[in-house]
């Protein structure tokens, strides 16, 4: 696996955990620990949302001239699935047990669709376009300045 | 060449009905089975019987290879970057030849009418041609340095031989060949379950195990070598099938059910780490799946010892019934409310979440109804008795009709959410 790939794969995966360890304490009904896991999730997510448009995205974009090509696809669906984390939020405010396993469940979806395609076929498009540059680099700074 | 990038927006992909149509009318072989157990308990005599013959291909071809195609019209964009193209018209066609060839292929064999197998032969084996040139077209840009990418071309290359064997056996029992029948059947079934079924239940689960329900990665060695080295095998196998050599074919049956036991312990100690505590249901029809696979292939390896008809039957059932059907119904349930969310959200912005397209209860109820109809074939099967297996029969209508009325209500909700 290169570079990219690599690093924002584990990326993904590391975001996993922290959803999956909100929704087992909503599922318990330890709503201050789900409060926590969740904001912890939500700012990991976005740290990755963030290391994609305002790096990523560009240095591809600059790259292959492709401006509305995967990327504004990628951008569209981060953009879905930060209204689908509103929607998780709102129900841990209102401490509804099933809605949030609901919004999750379609979250987690809409988010592994998403993933599946960014690694396997963006990825490894940016690792052959951006080969030799310092993307990857600037990346994991990113990604380790927010955790 | 890298893929054009469009290929991974939404619009590439297909629309609602392209793969619906296959994961609605699949349930209903299902319950032809079923019914035809109810019927014909003595069918179950042994596996060579014309009906047993029938319910096989009802379950193998009405459910099992249609939904497959379904969902691989779908997940051929997601996952691999590949656009079938006029992904509508070719699923249209496809469907409709595999429908129609799966009922004149059940009622050739089951009936004894030969005269069913050659419209069944032209169907099927057009319908599935079509499909694998239309996915070849799509793959052919795309790099096959992943896993699930090549897995799939594998599998669908293990599909196209599985088919022409079929094909051949059934130009053999319509008299137009002269062939050694167990031979080619061996084969057949072969690369029916592990070269096409087996190997695209692999590469679907590379990813969406550890996606899905948040796992560790399979091993890298695993991922990397499992569908190749399986396919290799199968191929020597194959060979000792046709030179009929015996102890070398037993001996690289039991390699290839040691490939598949090694891809089962692996997918249940990945769902025993998951970091998801919470249950979800298509990881209890992994569970069932994963477990039925390894007994069954303990039946096909006595099954090739002993000369008692039950152990084929067995392993049958635990194959198709207990280790397909399992797996096959619990992804169901995540892409049928995922599709119809998505297609919500695009055309008219907002959609109820997935739990309230498809609550857990009536799945969970489902579950345990095929739970309790795989119990019963088992048993029905061992003692053969006539009521028992009209019982299962009758578990197995009852199944599917639930599984049937599911999808409904679904696509009901989905209207609802649509107009409202």
């Amino acid at each position: 696996m290169s570079q990219i790939t690599s690093l924002m794969t584990d990326d993904h995966r590391h975001c996993d955990e922290s959803f999956a360890r909100a929704e087992t304490a909503v599922a318990k009904g330890k709503w201050d620990d789900a409060s926590a896991a969740l904001t912890q999730f939500a700012s990991e997510l976005e740290g990755h949302f963030d290391a994609e448009e305002s790096l990523l995205f560009p240095k591809f974009e600059a790259a292959t001239g492709m401006t509305e090509g995967p990327t504004k696809v990628m951008r569209g669906e981060h953009a879905e699935m930060r209204s689908a984390l509103t929607r998780m939020r709102d129900a841990l405010a209102n401490k509804d047990k099933d809605d949030y396993a609901g919004e999750a469940e379609t979250l987690l979806i809409l988010m592994q669709q998403h993933n599946m395609k960014e690694e396997n076929i963006l990825y490894p498009m940016c690792d052959s376009h951006l080969s030799g540059t310092d993307v990857a680099n600037g990346l994991s700074e990113r990604l380790h300045a927010r955790a | 060449m890298i893929p054009d990038g469009q290929t991974l927006s939404y619009d590439a992909a297909p629309a609602f009905s392209t793969p619906l149509r296959f994961f609605i009318t699949a349930p209903l072989f299902g319950a032809a089975a079923g019914a035809a157990l109810l019927a014909a308990p003595e069918l179950l005599d042994s596996r060579w019987t014309p009906g047993a013959l029938a319910v096989t291909h009802l379950v193998a071809v009405g459910f099992m290879l249609t939904v497959m195609l379904g969902a691989l019209f779908q997940i051929l964009p997601v996952v691999a970057g590949a656009v079938i193209p006029r992904s509508g018209p070719v699923a249209t066609v496809v469907h409709l030849a595999m429908t129609i060839g799966a009922l004149c292929l059940a009622w050739g064999l089951g009936s004894g009418s030969h005269a069913f197998l050659a419209p069944a032969t032209v169907l099927l084996g057009g319908g599935l041609a079509l499909f694998v040139v239309a996915a070849f077209l799509g793959l052919r840009r795309i790099p096959v340095a992943q896993a699930t990418p090549r897995d799939l071309r594998i599998a669908l290359l293990g599909f196209a031989v599985a088919v022409a064997l079929g094909i051949t056996l059934a130009l053999a029992l319509g008299g137009r060949l002269d062939l050694p029948l167990l031979t080619v059947l061996k084969l057949h079934i072969g690369w029916a379950l592990l070269g096409g079924s087996g190997v695209l239940l692999a590469a679907a689960s590379w990813v969406v195990v550890p996606m899905f329900q948040i796992t560790p990665n399979y091993p890298a060695a695993l991922a990397r070598f499992w569908a190749m080295g399986t396919g290799a095998v199968l191929l020597v196998w194959s060979a000792t099938v046709y030179g009929e050599l015996g102890s070398a074919e037993f001996a690289l049956s039991a390699v290839l059910a040691a490939l598949c036991a090694l891809f089962a312990v692996n997918t249940l100690k990945l769902q025993r780490q998951s970091r998801r505590s919470v249950p979800d249901m298509t990881t209890r029809a992994f569970e069932i799946g994963m477990g039925s696979f390894i007994a069954g292939l303990v039946c096909v390896l006595v099954a090739q010892q002993s000369e008692q008809q039950v152990w084929p039957l067995l392993a049958g059932i635990l194959i198709l019934h207990g280790g397909f059907v399992s797996v096959i119904v619990g992804m169901l349930y995540k892409i049928i409310p995922f599709l119809a969310w998505l297609h919500l959200t695009q055309d008219v912005g907002k959609a109820p979440n997935m739990k309230k397209l498809q609550p857990d209860s009536p799945i969970r109820r489902h579950l345990a109804l095929h739970a309790a109809a795989l119990a019963a074939l088992l048993v029905a099967a061992s003692v053969g008795n006539a009521w028992l297996i009209r019982l299962a029969g009758l578990l197995v209508v009852a199944e599917f009709a639930f599984l049937f009325a599911n999808i409904i209500k679904v696509l009901g909700n989905y209207r609802r959410a649509h107009a409202g």
